[in-house]
């Protein structure tokens, strides 16, 4: 790491930065601790005149916030939560696993075929709106729509553009002579790639997986158009806390959404080390 | 609820057999929980108590026989409603007896509001039949039916008489033929009324000094506006942004704002087309209706940019504005101490104010938008029952029971609930709300309920919006607005709308008809 010190206005034109980058942290964080009286307080209220949990206790109890005369809370988020998790970390796994296969597919094999990583990233030319409709008709004929299955299908579809472009460039930034080598003291081409291969891309898994997670994590509109009551997702569930009796729930809002946030952060903490070094494997070049 | 109606029913009957005075049968109704209103109309029935209390509860009671035997034969004994989120506090009170006493389970799948056209559009391709009610607002039903995803209720309501238009206890006239029909035939059963009123601060309107300031500097008496000119003075009077009290809080947010201007252009006498399905808001009215808003600017609640339903709501709650214009669940809001402790007990509602015509007269008009209904999926495996619930909820006696409880948007809109209210309606709305509430639901005019309905609305949004944050002159925004309902007409299809508008102004109110010409129109 580089010891030479900040200018002053390097260390401002930073600490703006950090001042843009965190303000809504910052923000949905305190409204999740804020009572009912100071969401949508005018003047706004940075700090919470009494802090509370009740928003986070609101996500599991709809009655919680019945102690401030709100009611019309009509849903657990406990089903939501369960659903991205479920849908998020299976989605993420296949669309990995599936996505890391095909990239050294393509950076090992495919080089008589140019135009394969091309087509593939052409599944997320679309907007998902535009697609959204017509994997409704189909999982509608097939019985997919509004189950775990149809959700986490279509997630990995979605995401498998990405996760294979993202780790063929890994892929092609690790000298094939190491794999030729392994080959070469007598593994095959499929135990070369799994113990050479991959532990030695496993930053760049790893960043790809973050991100991946985090896209699926935070999806909304396929959720939304293929759910009706047996599927929930966080993102959906966030869009529905308004109530008639006190308009939008936004401490509610924010307690999931810091919920959202945690494991993200907690995860992205624990694998700090390996996300930059994916970052920045791509860097290396031969 | 069953035990209370048996015992009005036993006193009617005691009553007809001349085992009760009037006195004490006024008396028995009024401890029963009867109106003074409805217990009068029901004592004075030519046909007799029994009759009359029986003609009133009569749509719940043909909906639950129906309910009965639809129940009894559907292999499905679930009933699915997609709602839209926040409304469900109208509902859940009837869960219960619903699974206890006909077997059937209600099952709720909320939505965010704004998807819910969106859902139902989906629904029709996908078929999926997951949904047998579903809980729309007015101007979805053009597209629903011609897309195929609901029923035309027309033979149901023949056959069940849910009373839509009975002059004592129907739908509000022309609420009852906007909101519920589509080309003369219904389409769903209204259960909300959304129409927007204007509300004042009563404390301001009563403190003697601004009466005497007032009067000094306008010449004419402190009170509640009717006219919107006198709107304007008001705001611009009361307006004090120093100790952070606005004019008002109108609307100018981006999807809001529309409505603004079309009850603006109402009252001055202008629809949003002729009679050949012209844009006729590009007009010299439509640009004078802009540039009163353009006025009004200095004198609004500097969020009125950016609120939606609920922050202008918490706003006037809050004690930020001398008025609003809003739907009735912002009364109520701002009656709650909850909700609003700077405005409980101080709020003086009335009427949208009138403009004045050419000839001098002047027009009130007020505007019906949003107001969600019942409609009955084409998908769903039992659509009887399905119509039994649409007809049982919206039901006289049911609905005057269903709106006050609190986590719903359902609003009055029978003529029972603002005539003859019950207590809890009035203790939900006050009686002069109500009263006012009829009074301005019967000049109302409706939202863009025609096939693309969502697709003009937004097109005008979008305009007046530009026009408001400065982008572009009225009559520049007003003439883009209406080269883009030339193009979403022509893509419709000019005789599809064309017989849909006609049929919405067929039955506008007399007042607005002859104003703009709509009285000399061909029928649909």
């Amino acid at each position: 790491m580089p010891s030479k010190k900040l200018t002053l206005f390097q260390a401002a034109l930073l600490a703006a930065a950090l001042a843009v980058v965190l303000f809504p942290v910052f923000w949905i964080v305190m409204t999740a601790i804020k009572p009912p009286t100071d969401w949508n307080a005018s003047p706004a209220i940075w700090m919470p005149s009494q802090p509370t949990l009740v928003n986070f206790k609101t996500l599991f109890d709809p009655d919680a916030l019945k102690e401030y005369g709100v009611g019309g809370v009509s849903q657990s988020a406990t089903k939501a939560v369960f659903g991205s998790l479920l849908a998020s970390i299976t989605a993420t796994a296949l669309s990995v696993l599936i996505g890391l296969f095909a990239a050294i597919g393509i950076s090992r094999y495919g080089a008589e075929n140019k135009s394969t990583p091309l087509v593939i990233l052409s599944g997320r030319m679309f907007p998902p709106a535009a697609i959204a409709v017509p994997f409704v008709i189909i999982f509608s004929n097939i019985g997919l729509t509004d189950s775990y299955v149809g959700l986490i299908a279509i997630y990995v579809a979605a995401t498998l553009p990405f996760s294979t472009w993202m780790l063929k460039s890994f892929v092609d930034d690790l000298p094939r002579e190491i794999e030729e080598a392994a080959m070469i003291d007598g593994t095959s081409r499929m135990r070369a790639h799994l113990t050479v291969t991959i532990p030695l891309i496993r930053g760049g898994l790893f960043a790809t997986t973050m991100f991946i997670f985090i896209l699926n994590w935070s999806e909304f509109m396929f959720a939304l158009v293929l759910s009706y009551s047996n599927v929930s997702t966080i993102p959906v569930q966030l869009a529905k806390y308004v109530t008639a009796t006190a308009g939008t729930l936004y401490g509610v809002q924010a307690a999931l959404a810091v919920l959202a946030m945690a494991p993200l952060v907690v995860v992205g903490y624990l694998i700090q080390g390996h996300l930059a070094r994916g970052m920045t494997f791509g860097a290396i070049k031969q | 609820m069953d035990e209370t109606k048996r015992k009005i029913g036993k006193a009617c009957r005691k009553f007809d057999e001349g085992k009760m005075t009037r006195r004490s049968f006024l008396t028995k109704l009024a401890a029963l929980g009867v109106t003074a209103a409805v217990a009068n109309a029901v004592s004075l029935s030519p046909f007799g108590a029994a009759t009359a209390w029986a003609s009133i509860s009569g749509p719940e009671e043909r909906a639950w026989a129906l309910a009965k035997e639809a129940a009894a034969k559907a292999s499905k004994k679930t009933l699915t409603l997609l709602i839209p989120t926040g409304s469900i506090g109208n509902m859940t009170p009837y869960v219960d007896k619903w699974k206890n006493e006909l077997g059937i389970q209600l099952e709720f799948i909320e939505e965010p509001d704004e998807v819910v056209h969106t859902k139902g559009m989906q629904e029709a391709v996908a078929k999926t039949g997951r949904y047998d009610v579903m809980m729309p607002t007015a101007m979805s039903y053009p597209d629903w039916i011609d897309s195929g995803v609901i029923y035309d209720l027309t033979d149901w309501t023949d056959k069940y008489q849910p009373d839509l238009f009975n002059k004592q206890w129907g739908v509000v006239f022309p609420a009852s033929h906007h909101a519920q029909l589509y080309n003369g035939r219904v389409a769903g059963l209204l259960n909300d009324g959304d129409q927007i009123t204007l509300l004042c601060r009563s404390d301001y309107l009563d403190d003697p000094d601004k009466k005497k300031a007032f009067a000094d500097k306008y010449g004419y008496e402190l009170a509640v506006p009717h006219t919107w000119k006198e709107y304007y003075n008001l705001a611009q009077f009361m307006h004090d942004p120093a100790k952070g009290f606005y004019g008002s809080l109108e609307y100018r947010s981006p999807y809001y704002v529309k409505w603004m201007f079309m009850q603006r252009l109402v009252s001055k006498g202008k629809l949003y087309f002729d009679a050949d399905m012209n844009p006729t808001f590009n007009s010299e009215e439509g640009v004078a209706a802009l540039e009163d808003m353009l006025a009004m600017n200095a004198y609004l609640h500097p969020d009125a940019f950016s609120f939606t339903w609920s922050s202008n709501y918490n706003a006037f709650g809050r004690g930020e504005g001398f008025m609003n214009i809003v739907w009735p669940s912002g009364f109520k809001y701002s009656m709650a101490p909850s909700t609003g402790p700077a405005t409980t007990g101080k709020i003086a509602a009335t009427v949208m104010p009138a403009d004045t015509l050419k000839d001098g007269s002047k027009l009130y008009a007020g505007l019906f938008c949003w107001g969600y209904g019942y409609a009955v999926s084409r998908y769903s495996a039992n659509p009887e029952l399905a119509y039994a619930y649409s007809q049982w909820m919206t039901s006289p006696t049911i609905s005057a029971d269903a709106i006050p409880y609190l986590g719903g948007y359902s609003d009055p809109y029978r003529i029972n609930h603002m005539l003859e209210p019950t207590e809890r309606l009035v203790q939900t709305y006050t009686k002069p709300y109500l009263k006012t509430l009829y009074d301005n639901m019967v000049n109302t005019v409706p939202d863009f309920c025609l096939p693309g309905g969502f697709e003009y609305q937004d097109a005008l949004d979008k305009q007046v919006h530009a026009c408001m944050t400065g982008e572009k002159k009225p009559k520049e925004a007003l003439e883009a607005a209406a080269h883009s309902f030339e193009r979403i007409t022509k893509r419709i299809g000019k005789d599809k709308v064309r017989k849909s508008w006609l049929a919405l102004a067929k039955n506008l109110a007399e007042p607005i008809k002859k104003a703009s010409g709509a009285d000399k129109w061909p029928d649909a």
